[in-house]
């Protein structure tokens, strides 16, 4: 992943990170972006060397199919951190305040992910506005690989 | 394994590690969870979005521990002893597999390129369940992360590890 100019995709990126989430503008049921990935073994490559997670269930698939895997299969953080990605993308980097998932199920190569956020509550705690999210991680059909709930502090206008 | 093995495991201490947060490693963890926000890697992208510094992705501190630890930093009475590795070696010498079943962070403030922090874990629960004819083994490791120079709680990781045979 480059970080020049960039696609298409990347210059939508850029603008959808640069839309403030203002918590006056935010209702329980409101719904954030959809991210959708189609998992790579290099994804799971990349992974392993920044995260220093090198166990082999993740990048070797001759050790993952003797331990009786179908194939390697992905970091349950990997999940995570796509999740937080998306999190991120509507609430903005450096505001989430609690993210807690259980990891459903495996995710494996060629699977396409997708980021589910939907606002559950909002409250202010102190000086700070808080939302409260339900966040999960599918493949396309439905299947539920994280299930989980995030918090984040966002700005007020007033 | 005994459920007394597991109770003694209970509070003890997994470790304690000081790490310095380096920007090219926020930088290639972000490019590892697929977020092309400039905030992870141009400073100035970060002071657009008000933030003090360039901030690390939300599951960073789950690596954190590995990255960035040098020698001369690191306590010199930190406690040895891996209590993981007491209840989970046996468990792993028997088969079965170890599983990620949930995580957990709690943020204080976001964690930021040059940061030196300290990480302080402990083991904060340990039991065993049978499900459909499996034995689950559960550990929960909570790792509290906090800026060693001002004692200012940072971030707080809750990892629950289960060994399934």
């Amino acid at each position: 992943m480059g970080n020049g100019p960039g696609t298409a995709r990347e210059r939508e990126d850029q603008e959808m990170t640069d839309a403030v989430l203002y918590f006056e503008d935010v209702s329980e049921g409101d719904e954030g972006p959809t991210l959708t990935h189609v998992l790579t073994r290099t994804d799971l490559v990349a992974y392993a060397g920044a995260s220093g997670d090198y166990n082999p269930m993740h990048h070797d698939e001759v050790k993952a199919t003797a331990a009786g895997q179908p194939s390697v299969f992905g970091h349950g953080m990997f999940s995570m951190g796509l999740l937080g990605t998306a999190i991120t993308r509507y609430v903005g980097a450096g505001n989430v305040t609690r993210f807690t998932v259980r990891f459903a199920r495996q995710t494996w190569p060629d699977e396409e992910l997708r980021s589910s956020i939907v606002v559950t509550g909002k409250r202010t705690e102190g000086d700070l506005h808080l939302i409260d999210l339900d966040v999960r991680l599918r493949n396309a059909d439905g299947e539920e690989k994280v299930v989980g709930e995030a918090t984040a502090k966002v700005p007020a206008k007033a | 394994m005994a459920d007394d093995i597991l109770s003694t495991i209970i509070g003890t201490p997994t470790g304690t590690t000081v790490v310095t947060v380096e920007r090219g490693q926020l930088a290639l963890f972000a490019d590892a969870v697929k977020d092309p926000d400039p905030v992870y890697r141009d400073p100035r992208a970060a002071a657009d979005a008000g933030l003090p510094g360039i901030p690390a992705p939300p599951t960073y501190p789950f690596v954190m521990g590995n990255f960035g630890v040098y020698a001369e930093l690191q306590p010199a009475d930190a406690p040895s002893g891996n209590p993981m590795g007491a209840v989970l070696g046996p468990l792993m010498a028997k088969g079965g597999l170890i599983l990620h079943g949930e995580q957990e962070f709690t943020y204080h403030r976001p964690v930021f390129a040059g940061d030196v922090l300290e990480g302080k874990g402990s083991v904060v629960d340990a039991y065993q369940k049978e499900s459909k004819g499996k034995t689950m083994t559960f550990v929960v490791v909570e790792t509290a992360w906090s800026d060693p120079a001002t004692g200012e709680p940072v971030c707080t990781s809750r990892m629950n590890i289960i060994h399934r045979i």
